[in-house]
Formats: C-alpha cells, sequence, structure tokens
C-alpha cells in the first residue's frame, strides 16, 4: 500500500476510534448513572434495532426526507437565482440588498409562527421554512461566488458578446460553482435541522413527529433510538453530498488540488 | 489621471508594439481600445467608426492565461466558445477550434483541460481563442510576461508565425509590452509610452525583413540600432521629466 494510502486509513481508524470511545464513555456514564432518561448504549442499539427497520419509523423517515428534499431544491433554485442576478449587477444588489440582509438575520425558528399563521401547520408550512432557512447561505455563496470570478472572465464574456442570462448561466454560474457548492453544503445540514424543527411543532408525519411522540410517551430508548438515527442520517446525507460535489467540480478540484477533507 | 494625450492610428495588417514601464497605463489603455473601458474623453475609431461596446471585430488576449481561460471547459470548448454567436453547427465549430489550435502547434490537446497543460501552452490556447473567430485586430496585453524567457522566446515566434498566417486577412496586430527587445523583433513600428499620466512619447519605424528569426534578426546591426532608438526616446523623456537614472 502506499504511504499516503496508509495514512489515509490510518486517519479513518482513528476516527473509527474516537467514535467507539464516545460510545463506550456513554455506556460507562450511563451504567453508573442508572438513570431513566439516559439509557446506555447498549440498550438504546438493541431497541434500534427493533425501530429502525419498522414500517412506521421508515415512513417517518421517508416522509422527513421528501419534505428536506423540495424545501431544498426551492431553496436553493431560488437562492442560485436570485444570487446570479445580485452577483452580477451592483444596482440589483442595492436593490435586493437591505431587504435580503433584514431577512437573513431573523432567526430561522422565528420564522415559523408566521409560517403557521400564514399557511397553516401542514406540509406547506414546513416546506417553506426549510426552503427559508436554505435560502440565505446557498445566496451568499452565490453573490459571493460571482463576484470573485475574475476580471479577466468577465472581460472575455463582454469581448464574446455574452450578456445578460446566457452570460450569468454559461459562465458566472461555472465560475462561481465552487464556492456555491460551499453554501450549498452547509444548507444541506441546515435544511435537515429545520425538517425536524418543523415536525416537532405542528402535527403530521416525519422523524421529528415521531420523536416527540416517543417522548411524549416516555419511551426514552426509542427516543434515543431515533435521535441516533437522525445524527447518522445527517452524516450520509453530507458524504453523499461530498461526492455529488466531487462530480460536479473535477475540474476545479483538478484546477487548484485536491483539497484535504 | 491614468492616460493624458494618446493619439495614434493602426494601419490595415500592421503589427504594432506598444512600449512603456509597469502603471504607465498601458492595461488600460487596452481596454479602451477592446471597449471594454468608456474613456473619459476622447474616440476610439474602427474603420472610422466609433466604438462604445466590443466590437465583433475585436479579440483580447490577457497576460494571466490562468485567469482568462475558463477552467470549467477543455481545451478545444475553451477555443470555440467565440463562436457561439456565429451560427455555425457544432462540427463547424470543432473544426474551427481545431484549426485554430493547429496555427498555434498545438494539436490533440483538446480534450485536456487548461491548468492540466504548461504555461506556454496554456497561453497558445489563449491565443487560439483569440484567433478562432477571425478577428480584424488582436490586442495583445503582456501576454508573454507570465512565463520564462525560454518560453517566450518560443510564444514570440508563434506570434510571429500567426501574424504572417493571417497577412493576406489583412489582421492588425497591437502588442503591449515592457520588453523593448521584444518591441522590436516582433512589431513593424513601436509607439514609446511616458509614464503615467500616459503620452505618447515617440512613434518609431522597426524596419527590419521579415520572416525573422531569434537568432540572425536579434544580432543584426539594424535591430540593435532601433532597440537603442528607442531606449534613447525613453531617456529623453525620462530627463524631460527630471528623472535620475
Amino acid at each position: 500500500m502506499s504511504a499516503r494510502a496508509v495514512a489515509r486509513l490510518g486517519g479513518v481508524l482513528f476516527g473509527a476510534l474516537v467514535f467507539v470511545a464516545a460510545l463506550a464513555i456513554w455506556e460507562a456514564w450511563a451504567r453508573s448513572a442508572e438513570s431513566f432518561f439516559l439509557p446506555p448504549a447498549s440498550e438504546v442499539a438493541l431497541r434500534a434495532w427493533d425501530v429502525w427497520p419498522s414500517a412506521g419509523f421508515l415512513s417517518a423517515v421517508g416522509a422527513s426526507l421528501k419534505r428536506l428534499a423540495a424545501g431544498y431544491a426551492i431553496g436553493a433554485i431560488t437562492a442560485v437565482s436570485v444570487g446570479l442576478a445580485m452577483g452580477s449587477s451592483p444596482r440589483v444588489r442595492r436593490m435586493l440588498g437591505p431587504t435580503t440582509e433584514f431577512l437573513r438575520a431573523l432567526p430561522v425558528i422565528a420564522v415559523v409562527p408566521i409560517a403557521i399563521v400564514l399557511v397553516g401547520a401542514g406540509d406547506a408550512m414546513r416546506i417553506g421554512v426549510i426552503a427559508f432557512g436554505v435560502f440565505f447561505p446557498v445566496l451568499i455563496a452565490t453573490v459571493d461566488g460571482v463576484r470573485a470570478v475574475p476580471l479577466e472572465i468577465r472581460d472575455s464574456a463582454a469581448l464574446f458578446h455574452v450578456r445578460g442570462v446566457e452570460r450569468s448561466v454559461r459562465v458566472y454560474l461555472p465560475a462561481a460553482l465552487p464556492t456555491i457548492f460551499a453554501g450549498l453544503r452547509t444548507s444541506l445540514s441546515i435544511g435537515l435541522v429545520l425538517v425536524v424543527i418543523s415536525e416537532i411543532i405542528g402535527e403530521g408525519d416525519g422523524l421529528g413527529v415521531y420523536i416527540r411522540s416517543q417522548q411524549t410517551l416516555f419511551n426514552v430508548p426509542e427516543m434515543y433510538a431515533a435521535i441516533l438515527f437522525l445524527g447518522l442520517l445527517g452524516y450520509a446525507l453530507n458524504r453523499l453530498f461530498l461526492v455529488v460535489e466531487r462530480r460536479a467540480l473535477t475540474w476545479h478540484y483538478g484546477a487548484v488540488g485536491d483539497p484535504v477533507r | 489621471m491614468v492616460l493624458d494625450d494618446v493619439t495614434f492610428d493602426v494601419t490595415d495588417g500592421e503589427l504594432l508594439a506598444i512600449v512603456g514601464p509597469s502603471g504607465c497605463g498601458k492595461t488600460t489603455l487596452l481596454r479602451i481600445l477592446c471597449g471594454l473601458l468608456p474613456p473619459s474623453e476622447g474616440t476610439v475609431l474602427l474603420e472610422g467608426r466609433p466604438i462604445v461596446r466590443p466590437p465583433r471585430e475585436v479579440a483580447l488576449v490577457f497576460q494571466d492565461y490562468s485567469r482568462s481561460l475558463f477552467p470549467w471547459l477543455d481545451v478545444l470548448r475553451n477555443v470555440m466558445f467565440p463562436l457561439g454567436r456565429l451560427g455555425l453547427t457544432r462540427a463547424e465549430q470543432a473544426a474551427r477550434g481545431e484549426a485554430a489550435l493547429s496555427e498555434v502547434g498545438l494539436n490533440g490537446v483538446g480534450r485536456a483541460y487548461p491548468w492540466q497543460l504548461s504555461g506556454g501552452m496554456q497561453q497558445r490556447v489563449a491565443i487560439a481563442r483569440a484567433l478562432v473567430a477571425r478577428p480584424e485586430v488582436i490586442f495583445l496585453d503582456e501576454p508573454f510576461a507570465s512565463v520564462d524567457a525560454l518560453t517566450r522566446a518560443d510564444l514570440q515566434d508563434v506570434l510571429l508565425g500567426v501574424y504572417a498566417h493571417v497577412g493576406d486577412r489583412r489582421v492588425s496586430i497591437v502588442h503591449v509590452t515592457h520588453d523593448v527587445d521584444e518591441a522590436v523583433y516582433l512589431a513593424d513600428r513601436v509607439l514609446v509610452l511616458t509614464p503615467s499620466p500616459g503620452k505618447v512619447a515617440a512613434s518609431i519605424e522597426v524596419g527590419l525583413a521579415r520572416p525573422r528569426t531569434q537568432a540572425a534578426t536579434r544580432s543584426s546591426a539594424a535591430f540593435l540600432a532601433v532597440r537603442n532608438a528607442i531606449h534613447d526616446a525613453i531617456a529623453r523623456q525620462q530627463a524631460q521629466r527630471g528623472e535620475v537614472r
């Protein structure tokens, strides 16, 4: 094995070791504390074995994922579109700047009651809240990405008579894509958090509702199992995102060298 | 004020070099000539018509190839990019792209990405991209300043080859450089600019026979004479400005 592969394997093993150590600490602490509200890792694992594959849980996860996908898509596509416009035109930036800065400063959770009042406590509210939370990091990343496009590239676009929307899509978007992806990645984590929060409030189905209902029933191990699953889901989504990013940005990694992940 | 009174003509099919120290406004001048920057005073005329935005007949090669070639496109797509507005089929565009790459001595690199190539090759790609839409005037902004001396000599000859090749189409080339020797080697005429605010200090005919070679031309007496004339012109206006050398 090459030296680099050995180093990487060592890194992965070390990371796994740290994770296992954390589990071990949890187990030891829970057993010694003997609290109803802190079940040992082993008990949670046993319960998870039953809960995770169950139909009710899986359909809850599916519902959450569907909402996340919808809210993420809406938020990201709108943000990239508005961001391209704002990034390429100082006038549009001046027009929309104050409003976006104000809305961005609002904690998303504070927006939930407004959303409930406007569209009720159902799916529209949830998807709307997710889209709202996803929107701003992607918007800022897009604007920054477009503004950082080198002058030579802008000049080239002007010399090739590529203007307006065509210029935004054919030149600014690919040029800014690495920065945009950074914003998309942040927004993914935010989106996942908002799915759960929007489900804990309000009615319907989904992981958040499941967690809340287990809490209400004092099924503490089940609740932990669901939360553990949430953590793993977040991790898996992030890794999946990295795979997609790698594919979309092979040219970028070639140009600037592989980043340390 | 970056540029003062800069007035000059470029004749059809001429290779004009513009020489000046850093900061004399050469890049600003080029951007104005290309239509990228409106001058605060004065006009740029292309065949008698004033330009207000980049004309179709004009192409520009930037100094920094790594920031002007599109990193998300492969070499051939980069070179083909300016052809989008000409209404050619993909096949025709690709053929023109390959032809332009051949002209600068790059064959078979079409599928590579710019950052996979050496600096000299990337600048050749930039030149090919400037050629592909068959412009009438090609501007070059210190195009060989970012490469090493050996590559620079190579690229100078590539440019001379291109100039000879497009000669029948009466293409003018305006080449900005801070290198006096390069200016004399390449050009029909050299314009000397003063430091900021830039003015035309002198316009010197080169008059050396073509084709030119690195070895023979640069060691000829005529070459040295023109070179010295330019250095004299620079020294004269430095003295006028009261500068100490």
